[in-house]
């Protein structure tokens, strides 16, 4: 083992000056369920490294239209933020409860994929990020930063700001088992119908179909203004399985993982729109 | 190299080790402390063979630095019996044939004692939740989640 230092900063702060000091040779970990299991496999040998765990980022405040989320409150509490049903149902399929309670909803942002599953609930209900120094980004362009490798990359996260759905939403998870099971594909969808039965506005977040989290952009168009039948949820699935950019892996190909795209993106708009095509 | 001096609770005593700084509970459980009741399956927090309780929550043992845990209160497999009696969660694994290798029994008693520690009365569904994190890789599964339920009962009585 190299790691000489082990900090724990007791405060945002503190955690910002020490990576202000210590630049990328600190290795951060909030929950340490990314980065533990590399250490231990010899894959990363740092000699410096912050855990999170006392920083005080693990609050959580539910507002009438809004949950604040600390960076370090672990998926087993997310898992009971009722008021947000497609990430609390994410949570729920994160691992086993021992993971969970480690694990935590700033630390998933970070997460490879196909692993952060909670990357497409979160696009899927519009959440921002809120970085150390009052900086605020949409999570998707807080993903888009991070791949660009610019800034957000090395700012800390201390919590994320997300709306009270309103209209229905859904989050579909295909995994090859039923449970503590990383994500083939996953699927977050959030619609919203006005009185005249149209849809007035649709979110369609993927998850492990491309580099990072990403917004289906082109199939929520196939839905807004439009009365939503089977017909059109399955145009939306077809532009979804078009604009995803799925990779291969030890989980799944990126040929499947397209397919499974088309299946699960039809069965989350279906399932939002209470609509049973063909049964 | 820094070793950190960590002082907390292992099953009902105070201790302190001293211990390089990211050196894990598990290691420091089963190297330091010689309790190998824990045990060191992947290393990557999917087997859940690890598990602990900390301060009462299923913790993954493997992926913890013991500097994390100063003045909490960990419970391993070897805490769980009394006065040299068995807790009744190993009284219903050994007397329902729930161990075959046993490599993964002490994760999950302690995944299992986690949940009966807060639903004294789980359904068979509830059971499958909890310890959806513990592989058993003979797929003994079918008498460990019966072991659990006859382990509730035994608790209740």
């Amino acid at each position: 083992m190299t790691v000489t230092t082990l900090f724990t900063p007791r405060s945002a702060d503190e955690a910002v000056d020490l990576m202000r000091r210590h630049g990328s040779d600190l290795v951060v970990l909030a929950g340490g369920t990314i980065m533990m299991p590399m250490i231990n496999d010899g894959a990363l040998f740092p000699r410096q490294v912050m855990s999170l765990r006392r920083a005080g980022l693990d609050g959580l405040h539910t507002a009438n239209d809004h949950v604040e989320i600390g960076a370090t409150a672990n998926l087993a509490r997310v898992a009971e933020v009722n008021a947000l049903p497609p990430l609390a149902e994410a949570a729920r399929t994160v691992g086993g409860p021992a993971l969970r309670t480690m694990a935590t909803i700033g630390g998933n942002l970070f997460a490879h994929p196909p692993h952060g599953d909670l990357g497409a609930p979160l696009l899927a209900l519009d959440a921002e990020v809120q970085l150390a120094g009052g900086r605020v980004l949409a999570l998707e362009d807080f993903y888009a930063e991070r791949a660009s490798g610019s800034r957000a990359g090395t700012e800390l996260v201390t919590a994320l700001r997300v709306p009270r759905p309103q209209g229905q939403s859904v989050y579909l998870k295909c995994g090859r088992r039923q449970g503590n099971t990383t994500s083939v594909i996953a699927v977050a969808v959030q619609v919203m119908i006005g009185s005249d039965g149209t849809c007035s506005d649709a979110r369609i977040a993927l998850g492990a179909a491309a580099s990072h989290p990403m917004r289906a952009r082109r199939a929520e168009e196939q839905l807004r203004g439009r009365l939503p039948d089977g017909e059109i949820c399955a145009a939306a699935a077809e532009e979804a399985m078009a604009e995803c950019e799925p990779f291969t892996d030890a989980i799944a190909s990126d040929w499947y993982r397209r397919k499974m795209i088309g299946v699960y993106v039809r069965r989350a708009l279906e399932a939002t729109l209470s609509i049973h095509v063909g049964q | 190299m820094d070793t950190t001096t960590v002082t907390f609770t292992l099953n009902g005593t105070t201790t302190a080790l001293a211990v390089s700084p990211l050196t894990t509970l598990r290691t420091a459980l089963r190297e330091n402390l010689h309790l190998s009741a824990t045990k060191a399956g992947c290393s990557q927090g999917g087997c859940g063979s690890c598990t602990v309780l900390v301060d009462g929550e299923p913790t993954l043992s493997c992926l913890l630095p013991l500097a994390l845990i100063e003045g909490q209160e960990v419970t391993t497999l070897e805490g769980l019996s009394t006065r040299g009696g068995l807790h009744p969660l190993q009284e219903a694994f050994y007397d329902r044939f729930a161990a075959q290798c046993g490599y993964c029994t002490p994760g999950m008693i302690m995944a299992a004692k986690a949940l009966l520690d807060r639903n004294a009365q789980p359904t068979r569904e509830e059971i499958r939740e909890a310890l959806v994190g513990n592989l058993c890789r003979c797929t003994g599964y079918l008498p460990i989640l019966e072991a659990v339920e006859d382990a509730a009962r035994r608790l209740s009585q």
